[in-house]
Parts: structure tokens; C-alpha cells; sequence
């Protein structure tokens, strides 16, 4: 099975890949290229603090209903959307659609609905019904990312950091003064939501020079296996090779009439145009970085224009693109920085791959569920890639 | 001959001239032509022949700058070329990594020499308008591939352009100065200044490229009307700019990387913004991903492509919905080449096209999205895209569109230039201190599309053409062979092939030439004298044309209409110079060459620029000069003119028998029913086999069934003679324009001249410059007149009271008499040849005639129907027509043919 399962669980579970206790509750974040599952099984065996504080916070009153105690452990699994049935068959051995959504009162024989979002909840819905028989609850993909955003920024400590030449330095962000941010969202393509608070937000903007584009024709001109091979190669390139830069064409002199370096990238892939070269003369590690800076650099400055548009401090960048990857980020936060003028400064997010799945895990209206995510994640915390990577 | 008087030398050609028979002169007039194409410069364009004079209304302004160039040793060159020394390099270039461009210019010979006399008749003095320091002449656009640069210095070489072209050789015999500079712009501006100094010995000065991008574009914008077009969904749209408006705008210019400007005015610009994703990108990719080995073959491969074979639509996302509820249909991409990295296919896998299409849309798309964030940060409502990666392809300019338009939700506007690769060669143009076009208006331009045009889009392909026999062969030779240009081919309507929306390209079809849909580029001709004609009410608005040929039904009609008229119309060409081989010859070339024109229209209507009726029919009598056709219904005009003229007293003296109300009436009724002789008329070229011209005139005239399909003749009755008792006073000044020579001239207009000279009113006969068609021109309404003058008192005071029986009285000078009796009868030519009138560019004569006039008369199909028919004036103004075309009767006044016009609109 070619696929990483990564969860956070309480300590000595020493098993992360059979759920032990009851499946309780699976969101699924269905993507162009990923699937994001988070599920939540529960186990009785809690006998440290952990699980006591964790079953504490969960008996707390939520309006005039009183959810029942949950303990256990949160997962976090990825799977390539080309590989739904990989997807569909880790689910059915888990049984993770049983533990689904089961209402006190419900039946067994109700048909089992799960929370999903992400254009594949829509795409895949009658594969589920048939091959596992469960029905997918289609939430909103922006009211998931800015949900899982939100609760994120606002419940974890720590969890926005900004990076420049190879720094992070994490940024504490009071919560009142959260608000209004811009979201960037770079999956296969990127979405941009400026938030204005819990489930206020609008898609002011994206591009479809995303995620995908960059593995896409990274995988075309590379013959990369894999999304994180090509990144790989792009930290061993030189862009300058491919790239036309101001220098190239001002004879290595900058055009400073118009603020421009010798090592501003005039041009991507401009050089490949006078060569007399072909494809196979060029090194993939060259390609993948000309590739990964030609992606940022546009992202970033898209980002910024719609901030500056919205009068925006605060600029998130999250999706899988990211990845924690510290080139990518590093030429977004540049590309921020060259168009602002180091007036904005471009943030991460340390949990950015599952703000989805979260936002639909929190859709099942559960404040339980919240309480104990944030305590799960913030006494466990995840480093850069939690899940295992595909 | 107080005009001439200023300039001994001309008056000397001129009254040399004027001893010869009309007939004789013209066939002179040819002979000169010829020779002038020889040592005049070596164009593609047309010599003499596409000249438009401005000339007072004599015909021998013509002969006299035909003499001077045949002669021009013994002319006096500060005369002629007073600036000579100043202006020698009239050439600019941008040599980008793939395109040089050149701009240069040529000069109109005559420009210095003018005729003062009409204007000193009508008593205006030029008063402190400038003295001409913009030099007429033409503005050339060419374009060489880089890679062929010697072509490209070759072309220079022999046009002597770096020597300022020709004029310089006739004026001196100096070699290239060691100092010759020429301004050019663009990265090979550096890089092949050794190149040009050591072929061409000139020195190549280095303009900022910027600098010039704004530059040219500024002029562009300003001195070109629709110069912009918006392009959506495969339609293209002219739009006329208000220079009062046009500023603070955003220019993107989309190179290898892609600039942003915010121009603000002249020379005031900033940079913006960019990206670093633009035209290189796409090559470089492009050929990467698909091995072509030239961008426009890149570009064509993606006229074939499908981009959602790699392009991962919303709708693969969503499983074919759309994700509505954000604003995306299932068709927008969510990510560029997302496709290809779900599939197990490798790169061989996937088609060029595919590829190709994807990437053009992917550049395009972000180009168009950042263009817009950076105007909707600046508060800018138009965004100019421009440079090399645009270059007319239809698909790129609508991925560009389409973005601008669904990011600013439809506030904001992409706009394009047709002469958007000449940008930064124009500016490096302007940065010569002294070409004199600063001040340059609108009006004074205008275009011309010659022979080479359908084919070359601007481009050169082969030698520079030289004489008319080069160019004749050219044409045999291209349409036999036909191989390194295709012959355009009529294709489906644009806009139609569309699968609807923005999904497909429009523009797509396998057999469309990839640079199908560029527009062509003409010649700019320079006219400084040119005017809008001052008695326009709002010349903003002014639109001459009545039919707009976007409409493709519309198009098709007239191409057909055209077509089938064709072959008439060289059989008289060929006649009118005696059915030499030679002249069959230049008939055939002018066929072709016409029907390429036709063709290349019916391909892409938007290819000249923003095409009405009146600016086709131009073209054709444009082509019919080109190929030396100087008038093709010469003859068949005399003969209609001699037997009108013999008919004239009897009518005469039948108007003067009949009360002053009947009169205006049959005087009116006689104009419409002499309306119907026109050779541009196809049901009239037939009435023509059924009767003498008098018996046809007769009939016609019998037939006049009041009311009319439009009829506001008593409005126009009340006006002249009022009710009763009241007597209005007659107008002061009245401008008659003439249609048709013959019994359309003679039997029509002027009788109706007559009577408002009769009543006191000036006349001012206001006819074409060059001949089009049948219709009357300025040369030759003086010999009419006077021939009627002969029969007719009134006529004959009042020609010589407006000087036009010089020529013909010379003896009876002694008796000409300042304070004549009568009000004065003048001719002036209106600046144009052809049979429609844009009235935003006339000539000085008429504009000064205009000023004191306050009625306008216009006659005809072409001047008051074709264009003008919505046209709104500062003065009465009273239309004529006889309509002699069932589609335009039933489109313009929902009547039929042979249906008459007579609208009056009174000044409010």
C-alpha cells in the first residue's frame, strides 16, 4: 500500500496503523490530487493525564446539550486521489465509515453519512455509496479551510510562523486582532479567502497556477515520480540557467531606472527560448527550480496585490503545495516581500495540509470535538509533515 | 492667377499645362506618374498615383508637382525641401530578440507648395495657424525576423533609408555622413550597433526602451482613430478614444518578461508592476514541452489544441458541476497542467497542441489577472496590452480579455492596439527632436493598404518592389505560386465557430492561418492640410459610416455586390487607357490584387482597422491608382457631360417659365431624378442600355411621385420662401457636394446652384480631389461651368465673380471687376477620392469654405446615404438621394429602390 498514515494519538499507542478502539468520527478532504482523511477513534484504556484532562474538557456544557465523553486518538491519513480505491479499501478494512456519524438515536440500518469536502466530495459521492455504501456530506471547501484556519490561528499557540532565507520565526498573534487576514489556499490551484471572522469570509481571488501546475509540468519536463522528488531536485538547481534574468538582457547591468536587479527573473524559462538546446540538455534540478520559483514568485505577488487591494496585514499560505518545503516558502516570502516592498510579510501555517479536513471533522457541529482536537494537537504537536508523505 | 504669381517657377509649369487639352493633360499626367515611380522612391507602396493633393480647387496643382518631379534638377530645392537638412533620418527601429521593426517616413513631395488662392477669395488668411511644420508624407511600417537581419539591412539600403531616404539622393551627392544616427530601441539596439556601422555605416542611438513603448503608444492613442479594440469571445471592437480621457492608463507589454506601466501623459509613465511570466515563458516552456521550432509555430500548434486534456477544469474536480457558488464554472481551470500529473502518462503522451494550448492559456490568463489587480489598485479603467507575445492572435487576446473581464466582473476593459508590435519603433521615431509630429491630429492621418498588404500582414517577404512592373509581376507570380504565403482563403464568419462562451478559441480551424486574425498594418499617409470639416455639431461623435461592415451579412453583401461589379469596372479601366496590352495587364494585377483585399476583409473584416462601407470603396478606387489607373470612367464622364451640357439651355429656360415655388420643386425633383445616373449602381448601369441620357432624365424625372420615402421638402420650401408675406433672407453661404458627372452634375446640381445664386447665396461646388468611380471631380467641375456658363447670365456672373472663368475667359480679364453684381460660384475640392465623404477629414479649402457657409447640400448615395445620412451640422443641412440599391432602401428608409431621400434638418 503505497501511502503514509500519520495520526496523533495519546502516548504509548504503539500501533498508529490499526485503530484499536471504536472509529468514531471520519471527515474526508477529497481533492484534485490528495485525499485528506481525519478520523478520530476512541479507546478506553486512558490512564495518564492526557486522556484525563482530554475526557475533562469534554464534559463541558454546550448550550443545553451535553455531548458524551470522547478519549482516544486523532488520525490523519493521505492518499492520492488516483488512488481513491487505495482510499475506499483503507477505509472498508478500518471500518471507519461504521464509526461515522452515529447519532444516539440512530438507527444501525440509517444510512451512515460522513462529512466530506473538496471537489472529489462531489465527484466521488456515488463511488462511496457503492463501494461502502455510506453517503458523503458535502461541505463547503472554503467554509472547511477557513474553518480549520481559524481554529488553528486561534486555538494553537505558535502556529504562524513567517520564513525568510532559511529563518521561521513564529509569530504570536493576539486573537482579537485576528482579523481581517488574506488565505491562500495552494492546492492543485490556489484559492485566496479574505477572512473576517468565523464562517465570515469570500474567495476575493486565486489562480490556477498552482500545486498542481508546478508538479504537472514539473512531472513533464522532469520525469519526477513524485511531487517531493521534484521538490528535491528543485533544492539542488540553479534557476539562472533557464531563467532570463534583468542581467541577461542589460549586459549584467541592472536596470535600477526601474528598480530592477541583474538577478530579477526577467523572464522564466526565457533562456530556454535562445538555446539551441533541447529538453534533454538541461538538468532536471535546473527545471524544477526555475519551475518552483516561476509558481511562488507568481503566487506571492498575487497574494500580495489582493491584500494590498483589501488593505490586508496578515497574508496565510497554506495547501499542500507548501508543504512546509522551505525553498517554496522562502520564494513566496520573497515574492512578498520584492512587491510590498517589505511592507507585508508572508505567513505559514505549521498545520496548513489538513485545514480541509479539519474544517470538515469540525463540521459535524461538535464542540467536543474541537476542545479535544486542540488539546491532541496542541500537546502533541505535529512537525512540519505529520502525516507520512506519499 | 494671384495665387500663382507667389512662385514664378510654378506659375510657369502651371499655365503651360493649362494650354492643353483636358484629355491631353491627363494622358501627360499618366506619362509623369510612371516616371516618377522609377525615380521616385522604391515602395511598396503606391507613387503618385495614392497621393491625395491638396491643391486649390485647380486641376493643375497635380501636373505642376507631376513637372517638378520629372524635373527636379532644376528646381529649387528650398522651396521643396526646406527643412531638408533637418530631417535627413527619418528611420527608427526595435530590434527585439525575434522582430526588428522599422518605422520610417517618407515625405509628399509637394507639401510646400500650395495655392493660396481659394482661401484668398473666400477671404481667409491662414491667421496663426502653424505654417506647416509637419512635413506630409507617409509613415511605413515593415517587419524583418531578426534572424534574417541582412534582409533587413538590405531593405534599408536600397530605400537609402539611412540616408533619409530619397529625398536626400536627389538633394545631395554626399556619401553617408560618418555622423549618421538612427534611433533605435530595443536589446539589438546594443547588440548589432557594429552590425549597422559597418554595413550601413550609421551609428545606432540607443533610446530607453521604455521611454519608447510610452512614446508610441501615446501616439498611437492620440493621432489614430479606433487605433484600440476590445476582443472578446473572437469578436473584435473598435473603440474611439477621447484624448481628453485617455489618461492616467495602464500599458502591459508582454515581451520575453511582461511590464507594467501607469502612463499618465506625455513622458509621464512609471513601471508599475510586471511578471516574470510572459512571452519567453511560453516559448521557453513551449519548446521544452513540444520541440517547435519558432514561436508562431508554437502558437499555431496551440490553434489545434485542447487544453483539457492537462488542464484540471473545476469541472474534473467537481465532477462536471460548477462550483457556483464562487463564481466558477465547470470550464475554468483550477490548475494549469494539473491534469498531467494524475495520469500515468509521460510527456510523449500528450500532443504539442494540447500542450501548447494549455501553456498560452495559463501565461495569458495570469498576465490578464495581474494586469487587473495592478489597474484596480491605481484606479485605472483601461488596460493597453501590447509586445510580441500579443501579436494579433486571437485566442491570447481573448484569455487575456476573458480574465480582465472576470476579475473586475466586467468594470475593467482589455484593450489592444492594431499596431501594437510598431510601439516601441514608433517611439524611438518620436524621440527624433525634429519629425514634427507632436502636434499631429487624427485627421491628418490617412491609412492606406496597399497590394502587398492582404498577403504580408505588414510583413516583408522578399525584395523591396519598386516600379509598377515589379509589383504587377509580384502579383502574377504570388497567385500561381501561392507557396510561402497562403492565399487567404475565405473562411467561416468569426464569432461563429465558437462552441459558445470562452471554452474553445474562435478563432480556431485548422486551415486559419495562425497570424490570421493579426490586422494588417498600412501606410500611414501624413496630410497635414487635412481638417475635420468645422461645420461637423459634434465631431466626437461624428461616425461617417451609415452601414457598419462588422456586421458579416453586411460584408458578405458588399463583397458580393463588389465582386460581381469587378469585372465591369476593368473593362472600363482598360478602356479608359485604350485596351493596350499594358493596360490589360495592370487590369488583371488590379483584379487580383482587389480581390485579395476582398478576401483577406471577408477572412477577418476587423483586418484594416474598423471597416464602414465608405472606407471600402476607397480601397477599391485606392487600388484602381495603384495599379495607375488614374480614371476609368474618363471617358464615358466627357460623354455624358458634352450631352448634358447640349440639353441644359432648353431646361434652363423651362425653369425660368415657371413660378418661383414650382420651381424649387422641379429643382429638387430634378436633382433626385438626375440622381439616378451612377456607374456605381448595378440596376443603374442597366438603364443605361434603355434610353439616351435625356430620354432616361426625362422619365426619370416624370416618375418623381411626391411624397417621397422621405420628404421634408416643404420644411426646406418654407425656409427658402417662407409663408405669405414673410420673406425669409436667403442663406449667406451654401455647400453643394456633387456626386456624379453628367446629367447627375449638370442637370441636377447645377440649376439648383443657380437659383441660390440667383437668390444671393454663395455657392461653393464642393467635389472629390481625385476621381472615383463616375463621380464629378474638382478638376474638372471649372470646365463644366464654364461650358454652361456659355447659355446661362447668372452662372456666368457669378463663375467669374468666384474666379473660375480665369482659365477659360483669359482674354476677358482686363473686364473682370472686383465689385461684380453677382454673389460668387467657387469650386473647391473636398480632400478625398472616393465615392463616399468622411467629413472629419477634409481639406483646408473646404474647412475654410465651411466657415462662412450656412447651408450644406450634400447629393448622392455615397455622400449623403452611404455616409453622413446620421450626420448632425451646425447649419441647415438638406440630403439627396436617390436610393439605386433594394438591401440599403429597405435597411435605411424601409422603402425600395428607386425610393428618394430628402431630408431637411434645419439648424435649431
Amino acid at each position: 500500500m503505497d501511502l503514509g498514515v500519520g495520526e496523533v494519538g495519546t502516548p504509548g499507542n504503539s500501533k498508529p496503523h490499526q485503530p484499536s478502539g471504536q472509529i468514531s468520527h471520519l471527515a474526508l478532504d477529497i481533492g484534485g490530487s490528495l485525499i485528506k482523511l481525519v478520523y478520530f477513534s476512541t479507546y478506553d484504556d486512558v490512564d495518564d493525564e492526557t486522556g484525563r484532562s482530554a475526557t475533562e474538557s469534554l464534559s463541558v456544557y454546550n448550550g443545553n446539550k451535553k455531548y458524551p465523553a470522547l478519549k482516544g486518538r486523532l488520525h490523519f491519513a493521505k492518499f492520492e486521489t488516483t488512488k481513491i480505491n487505495d482510499c475506499l479499501e483503507f477505509i472498508q478494512k478500518n471500518q471507519l465509515h461504521l464509526g461515522g456519524c452515529q447519532h444516539l438515536q440512530s438507527s444501525p440500518i440509517d444510512k451512515t453519512v460522513i462529512k466530506a469536502t473538496g471537489g472529489g466530495a462531489y465527484k466521488y459521492a456515488d463511488l462511496f455509496e457503492e463501494k461502502l455504501g455510506i453517503c458523503l456530506d458535502k461541505e463547503d471547501e472554503m467554509d472547511c479551510l477557513v474553518a480549520g484556519a481559524n481554529f488553528l490561528l486561534k486555538g494553537i499557540h505558535q502556529e504562524a510562523f513567517t520564513y525568510m532565507d532559511g529563518q521561521k520565526e513564529f509569530v504570536q498573534i493576539d486573537h482579537n486582532d485576528l482579523y481581517p487576514y488574506l488565505l491562500v489556499n495552494i492546492g492543485s490551484g490556489v484559492s485566496m479567502l479574505k477572512v473576517d471572522g468565523d464562517g465570515k469570509f469570500e474567495r476575493v481571488s486565486g489562480t490556477n497556477v498552482g500545486g498542481g501546475t508546478f508538479w504537472g509540468l514539473g512531472r513533464l519536463l522532469t520525469n519526477s515520480k513524485s511531487f517531493d522528488e521534484l521538490l528535491e531536485l528543485s533544492h539542488k538547481g540553479n534557476n539562472r540557467v533557464i531563467d532570463m534574468l534583468v542581467g541577461d538582457i542589460y549586459g549584467g547591468m541592472d536596470y535600477s531606472k526601474i528598480g530592477l536587479s541583474s538577478t530579477t527573473i526577467a523572464s522564466s524559462f526565457g533562456k530556454a527560448i535562445s538555446d539551441s538546446k533541447e529538453l534533454a540538455d538541461y538538468r532536471p534540478e535546473d527545471i524544477a527550480r526555475s519551475l518552483l520559483r516561476m509558481i511562488s514568485n507568481n503566487i506571492g505577488q498575487i497574494s500580495y496585490l489582493n491584500a494590498l487591494r483589501f488593505g490586508l496585514k496578515r497574508i496565510f499560505f497554506g495547501g499542500f503545495f507548501i508543504r512546509g518545503h522551505a525553498y517554496t516558502m522562502d520564494t513566496i516570502a520573497v515574492a512578498v516581500h520584492f512587491w510590498s516592498k517589505g511592507e507585508a510579510k508572508a505567513m505559514f501555517l505549521r498545520h496548513e495540509g489538513f485545514l480541509g479536513a479539519s474544517g470538515a471533522f469540525r463540521s459535524y457541529g461538535k464542540r467536543g470535538l474541537d476542545d479535544l482536537m486542540l488539546q491532541l494537537i496542541q500537546q502533541f504537536p505535529f512537525t512540519a509533515s505529520p502525516a507520512g508523505d506519499i | 492667377m494671384a495665387g500663382l504669381t507667389e512662385d514664378p517657377e510654378l506659375g510657369i509649369n502651371d499655365i503651360k499645362e493649362e494650354t492643353e487639352r483636358n484629355n491631353k493633360r491627363i494622358d501627360k499626367k499618366v506619362g509623369v506618374v510612371a516616371e516618377e515611380s522609377v525615380q521616385g522612391e522604391r515602395e511598396m507602396a503606391p507613387p503618385a498615383g495614392g497621393l491625395i493633393h491638396r491643391s486649390g480647387s485647380r486641376p493643375q496643382l497635380d501636373l505642376s508637382k507631376a513637372a517638378i518631379q520629372g524635373n527636379f534638377e532644376e528646381r529649387n530645392p528650398t522651396i521643396l525641401l526646406p527643412n531638408q537638412s533637418d530631417d535627413i533620418s527619418h528611420l527608427a527601429l526595435d530590434i527585439g530578440g525575434s522582430l526588428i521593426k522599422l518605422v520610417y517616413f517618407s515625405r509628399h513631395e509637394d507639401q510646400s507648395i500650395r495655392k493660396k488662392t481659394v482661401k484668398e477669395r473666400l477671404g481667409i488668411s491662414n491667421g496663426n495657424r502653424r505654417s506647416y511644420p509637419i512635413l506630409g508624407g507617409r509613415l511605413h511600417f515593415v517587419k524583418f525576423e531578426t534572424s534574417k537581419i541582412n534582409d533587413c539591412l538590405d531593405f534599408i539600403y536600397s530605400k537609402q533609408l539611412h540616408r533619409g531616404g530619397m529625398d536626400a539622393r536627389w538633394h545631395s551627392e554626399l556619401p553617408a555622413n560618418e555622423n549618421t544616427v538612427i534611433k533605435a530601441t530595443g536589446g539589438g539596439a546594443y547588440k548589432f550597433a557594429d552590425l549597422f556601422k559597418e554595413r550601413l555605416g550609421v551609428s545606432l542611438d540607443k533610446e530607453d526602451e521604455m521611454n519608447c513603448l510610452v512614446a508610441g503608444a501615446n501616439f498611437l492613442l492620440k493621432a489614430i482613430r479606433h487605433e484600440a479594440f476590445t476582443h472578446m469571445e473572437g469578436h473584435k471592437e473598435f473603440v474611439q478614444i477621447d484624448h481628453n480621457e485617455l489618461f492616467p492608463y495602464l500599458l502591459v507589454n508582454v515581451g520575453s518578461g511582461v511590464s507594467m506601466i501607469k502612463v499618465d501623459g506625455d513622458g509621464k509613465f512609471q513601471r508599475v508592476s510586471g511578471t516574470n511570466v510572459g512571452g519567453g515563458t511560453y516559448w521557453g516552456l513551449g519548446r521544452l514541452l513540444t520541440k517547435c521550432k519558432s514561436f508562431d509555430d508554437l502558437l499555431e500548434l496551440s490553434q489545434r489544441g485542447n487544453n483539457r486534456t492537462i488542464d484540471m477544469l473545476v469541472g474534473d474536480i467537481y465532477g462536471g458541476m460548477d462550483y457556483s457558488k464562487i463564481g466558477l464554472s465547470a470550464s475554468t481551470i483550477a490548475s494549469s497542467f494539473g491534469k498531467a500529473i494524475s495520469d500515468n502518462k509521460e510527456l510523449e503522451d500528450y500532443r504539442p497542441e494540447d500542450i501548447s494550448l494549455s501553456l498560452l492559456r495559463m501565461i495569458s490568463y495570469n498576465i490578464g489577472q495581474i494586469s487587473y489587480l495592478n489597474a484596480l489598485l491605481f484606479g485605472i479603467k483601461r488596460i493597453f496590452f501590447g509586445g510580441f507575445f500579443i501579436r494579433g492572435h486571437a485566442y491570447t487576446m481573448d484569455t487575456i480579455s476573458f480574465a480582465v473581464h472576470f476579475w473586475s466582473k466586467g468594470e475593467a476593459q482589455a484593450m489592444f492596439l492594431r499596431h501594437e508590435g510598431f510601439l516601441g519603433a514608433l517611439g524611438a521615431f518620436m524621440s527624433y527632436e525634429k519629425h514634427g509630429l507632436d502636434d499631429l491630429m487624427a485627421h491628418q492621418l490617412v491609412e492606406r493598404f496597399p497590394m502587398g498588404a492582404p498577403y504580408t500582414g505588414g510583413k516583408i517577404h522578399g525584395p523591396p518592389l519598386g516600379d509598377l512592373n515589379e509589383k504587377i509581376s509580384w502579383m502574377e507570380k504570388f497567385l500561381q505560386k501561392g507557396t510561402e504565403i497562403t492565399a487567404p482563403v475565405p473562411m467561416a464568419p468569426p464569432g461563429t465557430t465558437g462552441l459558445g462562451g470562452f471554452e474553445v478559441p474562435s478563432s480556431k480551424g485548422g486551415t486559419l492561418r495562425s497570424d490570421a486574425s493579426a490586422l494588417n498594418v498600412g501606410v500611414l499617409h501624413l496630410v497635414p492640410s487635412l481638417e475635420v470639416f468645422p461645420l461637423l455639431a459634434d465631431p466626437k461623435t461624428y461616425e461617417p459610416n451609415t452601414i457598419d461592415l462588422s456586421d458579416h451579412s453586411e460584408f458578405e453583401y458588399w463583397f458580393t455586390v463588389l465582386s460581381e461589379h469587378l469585372q465591369d469596372l476593368v473593362d472600363k479601366a482598360v478602356a479608359s487607357e485604350g485596351g493596350t496590352d499594358d493596360a490589360k495587364r495592370r487590369g488583371d494585377a488590379f483584379a487580383r490584387a482587389f480581390s485579395a483585399h476582398l478576401a483577406r476583409l471577408l477572412e477577418e473584416p476587423a483586418a484594416y482597422g474598423k471597416l464602414g462601407l465608405a472606407n471600402l470603396l476607397e480601397l477599391r478606387e485606392e487600388c484602381l491608382r495603384e495599379f495607375q489607373f488614374v480614371d476609368a470612367y474618363r471617358s464615358i464622364k466627357q460623354r455624358e457631360n458634352e450631352a448634358s451640357l447640349a440639353v441644359l439651355p432648353d431646361l434652363l429656360i423651362e425653369l425660368d417659365s415657371m413660378s418661383e415655388e414650382t420651381r424649387l420643386l422641379t429643382l429638387i425633383e430634378g436633382v433626385l431624378a438626375a440622381n439616378i445616373f451612377d456607374w456605381g449602381a448595378r440596376a443603374c448601369v442597366d438603364l443605361y442600355h434603355k434610353g439616351t441620357i435625356i430620354e432616361i432624365y426625362r422619365m426619370s424625372r416624370n416618375k418623381m411621385q411626391r411624397p417621397w420615402r422621405v420628404d421634408d421638402f416643404d420644411v426646406f420650401k418654407e425656409r427658402m420662401l417662407g409663408s405669405g408675406d414673410k420673406k425669409p433672407p436667403p442663406h449667406r453661404r451654401a455647400l453643394l457636394f456633387v456626386d456624379n458627372a453628367g446629367a447627375d452634375v449638370v442637370l441636377g446640381m447645377l440649376p439648383l446652384a443657380r437659383e441660390l445664386l440667383r437668390r444671393g447665396t454663395e455657392v461653393v461646388l464642393v467635389a472629390n480631389s481625385l476621381p472615383a468611380l463616375n463621380d464629378v471631380t474638382a478638376m474638372e467641375l471649372p470646365e463644366i461651368v464654364a461650358e454652361a456658363a456659355k447659355h446661362c447670365d447668372i452662372l456666368r456672373r457669378a463663375a467669374e465673380a468666384g474666379g473660375l472663368l480665369v482659365d477659360a475667359m483669359i482674354n476677358t480679364l482686363d473686364g473682370y471687376k472686383e465689385n461684380s453684381s453677382s454673389v460668387p460660384l467657387m469650386v473647391v475640392e473636398n480632400g478625398c477620392g472616393s465615392p463616399c465623404i468622411d467629413l472629419r477629414q477634409v481639406s483646408s479649402e473646404l474647412a475654410a469654405a465651411a466657415k462662412d457657409a450656412d447651408l450644406i447640400i450634400l447629393e448622392g448615395m455615397g455622400r449623403a446615404l452611404h455616409t453622413n445620412f446620421n450626420g448632425r451640422f451646425k447649419c441647415d443641412a438638406l440630403k439627396l438621394a436617390m436610393v439605386k440599391n433594394q438591401r440599403l432602401a429597405e435597411k435605411l428608409i424601409n422603402g425600395n429602390i428607386y425610393d428618394c431621400v430628402c431630408r431637411y434638418e434645419p439648424l435649431r
